[in-house]
């Protein structure tokens, strides 16, 4: 109903009031008029002696009197009524427009909270609040739809307990049939929802509109009421607008969502697909390119760099691997590196590439963190031996050799394949040191160009075997015995002996073969598990019934690789 | 003595709109006031020495900060509250609207509710 007052025509800039003055002095009348209240708006009663009283009515309700001394006040009752239906229209339009403000008004604010809100949860709430502030309801949900699951979620719910979440979420269907298919409505037939136990008893009126996306329905927004008709068309007009407004923004939720999901899922494949590599190459590889990742590395990115390469390999493995499965065999190959991987890294080296049995490592730093890892590896393989002696296995043995000399470490292959290569000559000779542990029946070799690079030899126990000249190589090389990888016994009694073997190999490498022997006799004596000397005390025994080779310097001639 | 209330805005739909939201103090016997400009409100000022004033700030002749202005200092006029009115975006000024005196600052499109509550508030109505 609209409300109008009497005294609104009378109002500061209304020409109402000089007009009845002029009216009165015209008709020469008095009149005077009073609002539904009987209070005077114009003119005054008292004193006067009015002969008529005409009530004015705006929507059966009394609004004003009219009093005058003549019958001429008819008019001014024809105009009064006239102001007042105009005012009334006016009112109601005001009101109207006040209405259309005020939903501008909730729209205006929903659209400025929205845009600060990026999580789905947050838009639902921000939707339901500022549904149930705009539209009477006494409780409202909003529901999600998960369309490829067929599955509800019920993000946001406020008001009286008069929705049952658990309930709807697991009524997808119901919803489905009773318009959650991209409708929105005021629902006059709520019995079924009651039925299922959807709404309480006391539930009167839903109104609903659906959350639609670019092509496929997200959710919806649902409020219900206490009282029958509760809800009007004006109601469900903002409520579709207001859907229409949280929609979009949860289709940009949506997507932010997804893009950030497939963002972090990518993060994570590189991740591990780091964490893959790594353990191809080694991170120190990549590093010492001064490159961070392996993906910052590129074909013929390489360094030269002043290194100790240690090889090692299981001596006899293929006799011991004729007797394993290829599984064994591959089992017994990892164990074995399982072990020794670890004394590596240890030691500040890195493992350029295993090669079945045996193991290229890389020590960049001091030759001395080489020699100390080698000597810990020897140990773990005892330790490995006695547990496979228990076991009833034979025991293995370890070769290890190793060389310090310049290395280029780069990236080779092609642009569609690249790999880790370490290019040197130095990887060359370390092989060969280590192969040469078989001739030399010695489990740790090292070249002396390494062998001067310890700086307090004293704290090991060495022994000089002397000259070698490698097959395809011109240069002669020294190769030095470490017995520090030993059981302590022997390597003590070898130490004993120690001037004995020098002095017996100054004479072999002279060519003083006889006098040689004897004192290779005397070191044979003293150990008789020290292989390595029998070697030389063979040698010398042989050179000196055949003749030593052609040009003897002193330097053993390899004639095998 | 009835309180009195002033609408000032340039346009007649804000007057309107403002009078509408607040029609239901003329039960309690709230007399209303529109003036269109900054000039025309200051002779209803001075002439009615309304309680409240809903100010809008750009106008022409006489915008609402040299109303509020000439108000609270020139005329002394310090009781008289006064909220002055703006488009959102404007907030800058809100600084500026305090500085001139004014009590308190709204934005437009504004809050019907608000503005009614603001006004009970200010005239003590229940």
């Amino acid at each position: 109903m609209t409300k109008v007052s009497i005294k609104a025509l009378f109002g500061r800039n209304e020409p109402l009031r000089p007009w009845l003055d002029d009216w009165c002095v015209q008709n020469q009348a008095s009149l005077c008029i009073t609002d539904a209240s009987d209070r005077t708006v114009y003119g005054s009663k008292e004193f006067q002696d009015f002969k008529y009283a005409i009530p004015i009515d705006f929507e059966n309700a009394k609004l004003a009197v009219v009093y005058g001394s003549n019958e001429v006040i008819h008019q001014v009752v024809g105009v009064l009524t006239m102001l007042i239906s105009k005012e009334g229209e006016k009112r109601k339009l005001g009101s109207e427009v006040l209405y259309l403000y005020q939903e501008l008004n909730i729209i205006y604010s929903f659209a400025e909270n929205l845009g600060e809100a990026i999580s789905l949860e947050a838009i639902a709430e921000i939707t339901l609040s500022h549904s149930t502030n705009s539209i009477p309801a006494n409780a409202g949900a909003i529901v999600f739809l998960d369309e490829y699951q067929r599955k509800l979620s019920v993000p946001a719910m406020s008001g009286e307990k008069l929705i049952d979440a658990h309930i709807l979420e697991n009524n997808f269907s119901l919803l489905l049939r009773i318009g959650l298919n991209g409708q929105s409505a005021i629902i006059t037939d709520i019995t079924e929802l009651k039925e299922r136990g959807l709404i309480a008893e006391n539930v009167m009126s839903i109104i609903y509109a659906t959350l639609k996306g670019k092509d496929r329905v997200l959710g919806a927004i649902i409020l219900v009421g206490t009282h029958t008709d509760q809800f009007t068309a004006a109601h469900l007009k903002l409520l579709v607008t207001l859907a229409l407004q949280s929609s979009s923004s949860m289709e940009s939720a949506l997507l932010f969502e997804k893009n950030i999901r497939e963002i972090k899922m990518r993060e994570e494949a590189m991740l591990r697909i780091n964490e893959v590599i790594k353990k191809f190459v080694p991170n120190e590889f990549i590093s010492s390119l001064g490159k961070e990742n392996i993906t910052d590395v590129k074909l013929g990115d390489q360094i030269e760099k002043i290194v100790t390469v240690l090889f090692t390999d299981i001596r006899d493995f293929t006799t011991l691997s004729e007797r394993m499965s290829p599984e064994e065999n591959f089992r017994f190959v990892s164990s074995f590196n399982e072990v020794l991987g670890p004394i590596i890294r240890r030691h500040q080296g890195f493992i350029n590439q295993y090669l079945g049995d045996s193991i290229m490592a890389i020590f960049p730093n001091q030759p001395e963190d080489a020699l100390l890892a080698a000597i810990e590896m020897q140990r773990a393989v005892r330790q490995l031996n006695q547990i496979r002696i228990q076991n009833g296995e034979l025991p293995i043995h370890a070769g290890i050799g190793m060389h310090t000399g310049s290395l280029i470490m780069g990236i080779t292959g092609d642009e569609h394949r690249l790999d880790a290569a370490t290019i040197s000559d130095t990887v060359n000779t370390a092989a060969r040191i280590e192969s040469l542990t078989k001739y030399y029946k010695s489990p740790l070799l090292l070249s002396e160009v390494t062998f001067k690079r310890i700086p307090n030899p004293s704290k090991f126990v060495f022994r000089r075997l002397g000259k070698v000249l490698l097959k395809g190589k011109n240069n002669i090389l020294s190769v030095v015995e470490c017995m520090n990888g030993m059981e302590d016994d022997f390597a003590a009694i070898r130490k004993q002996s120690m001037s004995d073997f020098d002095m017996a190999m100054e004479l072999y490498q002279q060519g003083h073969f006889e006098h040689s022997i004897q004192f290779f006799s005397k070191v044979v004596a003293s150990d008789e598990t020290d292989h390595t000397v029998q070697v030389f005390f063979e040698k010398a025994k042989k050179y000196l019934a055949e003749g030593p080779p052609k040009n003897w310097n002193g330097a053993e001639e390899m004639i095998y690789k | 003595m009835s309180q009195k209330i002033l609408i000032v805005d340039d346009e007649a739909h804000i007057r309107m709109l403002i009078e509408q939201t607040l029609e239901e103090l003329e039960d309690e016997g709230v007399e209303f006031f529109t003036a269109e400009n900054g000039e025309m409100a200051l002779e209803v000022i001075g002439e009615e020495k309304p309680d409240l004033i809903f100010l809008d700030v750009m106008m022409p002749k006489l915008n609402g900060m040299e109303v509020c202005r000439r108000v609270k200092q020139e005329m002394g006029l310090t009781d008289i509250y006064i909220v002055l009115l703006t488009a959102k975006g404007q907030e800058s000024d809100r600084q500026k609207g305090l500085d001139v005196g004014a009590d308190v600052y709204m934005t437009k499109p504004f809050d019907p509710e608000l503005l009614l509550e603001k006004a009970r508030e200010v005239l003590e109505l229940p």
